[in-house]
């Protein structure tokens, strides 16, 4: 492999695809990788008075001491219909409260939520609409983030995170901050990432440790940090989730979204977790599960198969475990150590990842240096193609690979260049139960359509293609696009297409040609 | 012994590593070759209904004869003289499930009530998820059950039009981790866009090389192709002339026979009608969805019979979860747990109401609990219906059904 493949596929894997000026530039791999951790060392939250949702004045807040008598079992904060009285029929409308009243009230139980059963329906609609959008522009925001920040390293890993510590919830504002926790984090000590992860109320809230009392311990919080988010299976008891579950009992939030240890709430006995005794406190525990040599394989296979190759190699992984646990947990010291490894160049491991929809749609716009005018057309892609940021499938995130592959997503797949840059036609509508925040929508609403507005500009390209004779275009343009070799009777499809266009047309179908290819699915 | 939550996920977690098992794989034969499967008209298929938006039980199967429904419902509750009709067991269908009640009188409809599952969660989302994997709510499973039940390897589900999905995009259910099923709209537009000039000439390439990620891609297009190619021949052998509710759900239905009726290798057929998420005026909605879903499967049945099909055609109809028994303040429900299932079909082993109404003194928290898991149907359906292991597709944990299909 040369060395512009190599930075290719650096580029690919530890962002969202080289651009011409990043091929052009000739850094070797070594360098390149020196200057992507230099470009995502600061952090920068997702921030914008778009990504707010507020609350119209006016609307029904929930008692917070009411939830405290109906806690929701296993319930998910995406449903915010709180369950009324036991036997009540229906539920007297509330006087209207402005929040300060709870300022002094008790909030063992919870944050005041809109109770969305004593909204009118325009209220209900507005509500729904106003979270909506939110959500769109956070994920908007978010995607321009991969396609233009110059802190690529960093984007990719807060992606990374997002579907590790994978998290559904009602509220904007407590994914937002959920968000900006695992970016800030991202490429800092994984002890730190974990804590700040734990105590934020999304997933307080997601995971039901809101409702993990000493009375009533609620263990699933408990379970997934040790199953989902740093041992994996096998690795504790059924003995050790209960006994964590006790430790965290307390943790909370308040009626702002702030962390609060309720410590009326805490179980402050001794516990035995993993063979340690004491008056175990939930920052014990966490600091505790990380003392385990399992965690760093755990995580480094995760990693790995993110960032390297879908089959873990433990030749590969034990070393990098080894040295992230000696390093204590130092994300961007072990990020530095796997893009640095020899084998990460392998073949085997180059052109052999499944991109999800996010990193084909970012890929796209990224290593083409695309304008984009309407950004929603491009959600309803990412959605019909089985990802929608802030909204993973359930608490283990994105399976990946090749979940990400079935006969309609591959069709649509294979038609997004043409949709995207020759308005080809296209009309695929989303299921009802896409999301929790407006179910009831016409399947007229749920149409995606074409109309993103995708500008394909052609001078890097031409750059890149320098004195390159026009036959030898397509194969030095597929180089750059596609990372695994091209088959010779692609080619001849790709030549084909283009030929008897003007230059600058003919430049355009063969780009577009090439992106909708099978193998500009890989990466 | 019930085969542990863990034990059940490393499962699935080996099941999907077998993928990666490299396979000597070679160009799908494009020609007649493809359809040589045994004569489709003889075996037995299942067509799942999914209501989205989490029906209202209580105002679908009535207990009409029961004073403490009207007490929890003044005014959403629906009277005997509103035109219940009337089932077995003190219970009785909503007035517009006319169709459904046809059903019931032929014998061609169970009703059971009260399904779900323990700790039910009141997201939408996550509650179907939970239904369309076939878990429990403490279980992450990233397959669904029919796609599991393609994994199985029986003969008939060896081909991606095995499992039909009448949709734009297909759904968790019918994802197995080695085969999944196939969405398409109509025949004629997922034919069309197949026939699209470049993805036309590249699903027609052999995948040769051993570079296994494309290969699978290649593979996948490959047999989408086909898939397209056949289901579009054969779609054009019957053209239904019974008379669906002009509706997308009645076109889906519609579109669902004519492919049956065609003789079209499916042993799975998936489709939704959705808008059951009825906070607010909830009346005018289930009136207007209850009309779609009961004319629409007379008509399926009708249909059906017509061509011999419907003794081994079985519907299963679900929704994530059923509403709260109490009304709220906006004439609606909101999300509530247990709720009915409904088996159609014309050579049911049981008929009728299955089990006893909701018990309506014992609620939980004013929602009703669950008798029936929904798994043990499943388990039923995929043994003594579809001759699948259930044990293997579902694991353990709960109750086999039997004797219902």
């Amino acid at each position: 492999m040369n060395s512009a493949q190599q930075l290719q596929h650096l580029y690919w894997r530890a962002g969202f695809g080289p651009r011409p000026q990043d091929v052009a530039g000739g850094l070797s791999p070594r360098k390149a990788l020196r200057q992507l951790l230099h470009d995502s060392e600061k952090y920068e939250p997702l921030v914008g008075p778009g990504l707010n949702y507020t609350d119209p004045q006016g609307m029904v807040m929930t008692d917070p001491a009411s939830t405290k008598t109906n806690p929701v079992p296993n319930s998910m904060v995406t449903t915010p219909d709180q369950p009324a009285a036991p036997g009540a029929p229906a539920a007297p409308v509330a006087p209207l409260r402005p929040r300060a009243a709870f300022k002094g009230g008790t909030i063992a139980a919870g944050v005041p939520r809109l109770r969305r059963a004593e909204l009118t329906p325009q209220q209900r609609k507005m509500q729904n609409e106003g979270i909506r959008d939110a959500f769109n522009n956070m994920s908007t925001a978010w995607m321009d983030r991969m396609a233009t920040s110059p802190a690529q390293l960093r984007e990719k890993m807060v992606l990374f995170w997002h579907g590790h510590f994978a998290c559904r919830v009602r509220q904007p504002g407590a994914a937002l901050s959920l968000h900006n926790a695992m970016r800030e984090h991202a490429l800092g000590k994984f002890p730190d990432l974990l804590l700040a992860v734990s105590q934020e109320p999304a997933m307080l809230q997601f995971l039901n440790n809101q409702q993990n009392r000493k009375e009533h311990p609620n263990e699933n919080f408990a379970r997934e940090v040790m199953e989902l988010f740093t041992l994996g299976r096998g690795n504790y008891t059924e003995n050790d989730v209960k006994e964590a579950a006790r430790a965290f009992t307390g943790w909370g939030y308040d009626y702002q979204s702030r962390f609060k240890f309720r410590e009326r709430e805490h179980d402050a006995g001794p516990k035995t977790f993993l063979g340690k005794t004491g008056n175990l406190t939930g920052e014990d525990v966490l600091t505790h599960i990380l003392t385990q040599p399992a965690a760093a394989t755990f995580l480094v296979t995760k990693i790995y198969r993110f960032f390297v190759n879908d089959v873990p190699n433990p030749a590969h992984i034990e070393p990098l475990a080894r040295d992230f646990r000696k390093s204590g947990y130092d994300i961007a010291d072990l990020m530095e150590r796997l893009f640095s490894a020899d084998w990460f160049y392998d073949p085997a491991n180059v052109g052999t990842h499944i991109k999800s929809p996010v990193e084909l749609l970012a890929g796209i716009r990224r290593t083409l240096n695309v304008k984009i005018d309407n950004e929603q057309p491009l959600l309803g892609y990412q959605r019909a193609l089985g990802q929608t940021l802030f909204q993973p499938p359930n608490v283990a995130g994105w399976p990946g690979g090749r979940n990400w592959i079935d006969s309609s997503s591959l069709l649509l797949r294979l038609q997004l260049p043409a949709i995207l840059f020759k308005n080809a036609e296209f009309a695929v509508a989303l299921k009802q139960d896409e999301n929790d925040i407006a179910p009831n929508l016409t399947k007229a609403e749920r149409t995606v359509r074409p109309g993103a507005g995708a500008h394909l500009p052609l001078a890097p390209l031409q750059q890149l293609l320098g004195a390159t004779p026009v036959p030898q275009q397509p194969e030095k343009l597929s180089q750059f696009l596609l990372q695994t070799p091209i088959r010779p009777e692609n080619l001849q499809l790709v030549q084909q297409a283009a030929q008897q266009k003007e230059p600058a047309e003919a430049l355009r179908t063969t780009l577009v040609t090439l992106l909708s290819l099978p193998e500009y699915q890989l990466a | 012994m019930a085969t542990s939550r863990r034990e059940f996920l490393r499962n699935s977690a080996l099941a999907s590593t077998l993928l990666l098992v490299p396979k000597f794989l070679h160009a799908l034969d494009r020609g007649p070759g493809l359809a040589r499967l045994s004569d489709a008209t003889g075996a037995r298929r299942l067509i799942v209904v999914q209501l989205s938006g989490g029906n209202d039980g209580l105002n679908t199967v009535i207990p009409f004869r029961n004073d403490l429904y009207y007490k929890a419902r003044p005014t959403l509750g629906i009277r005997e003289a509103d035109g219940i009709l009337s089932l077995d067991k003190d219970m009785g269908l909503h007035p517009a499930l006319k169709g459904l009640k046809g059903l019931y009188d032929q014998g061609h409809l169970a009703v059971l009530n009260s399904v779900g599952y323990p700790n039910p969660d009141r997201s939408h989302f996550r509650s179907m998820d939970i239904w369309q994997s076939g878990s429990g709510s403490d279980q992450v499973v990233s397959t669904g059950w029919l796609g599991r039940y393609l994994d199985s390897n029986c003969p008939d589900c060896q081909r991606p039009y095995n499992a039909l999905e009448v949709d734009d995009t297909l759904s968790l259910a019918l994802k197995g981790s080695q085969r999944k099923g196939l969405a398409l709209k109509s025949p004629g537009k997922f034919h069309q866009i197949s026939q699209n000039r470049l993805l036309a000439k590249v699903s027609k390439e052999a995948t040769t090389e051993h570079h296994s990620q494309v290969d699978y891609l290649y593979k996948t297009l490959a047999e989408t192709a086909s898939s397209a190619d056949y289901l579009y021949d054969k779609s054009k052998i019957y053209q239904s002339t019974v008379a669906y509710p002009n509706s997308d759900f009645g076109k889906n239905l519609k579109t669902t026979a004519e492919l049956i009726n065609s003789g079209v290798e499916s042993r799975v057929y998936y489709l939704a009608l959705s808008g059951f998420d009825t906070h607010v005026r909830q009346h005018e909605q289930q009136q207007r969805l209850f009309t779609d879903l009961g004319d629409g499967l007379a008509a399926l049945a009708a249909d059906l019979q017509k061509n011999n099909q419907w003794d081994n055609t079985l519907v299963l109809v679900f929704s994530e979860f059923g509403r709260r028994v109490g009304q709220n303040a906006s004439n609606g429900t909101d999300h509530g747990t247990a709720n009915n299932v409904f088996l159609a079909g014309g050579a049911l082993q049981k008929k009728g109401v299955v089990n006893d109404a909701p018990d309506l003194l014992n609620l939980d928290q004013g929602d009703l609990r669950h008798q029936v898991d929904f798994r043990s149907i499943y388990a039923n359906v995929l043994k003594d219906w579809l001759g699948a292991d259930d044990t293997a597709i579902l694991g353990t944990g709960f109750e086999r059904m039997s004797g219902l299909v």
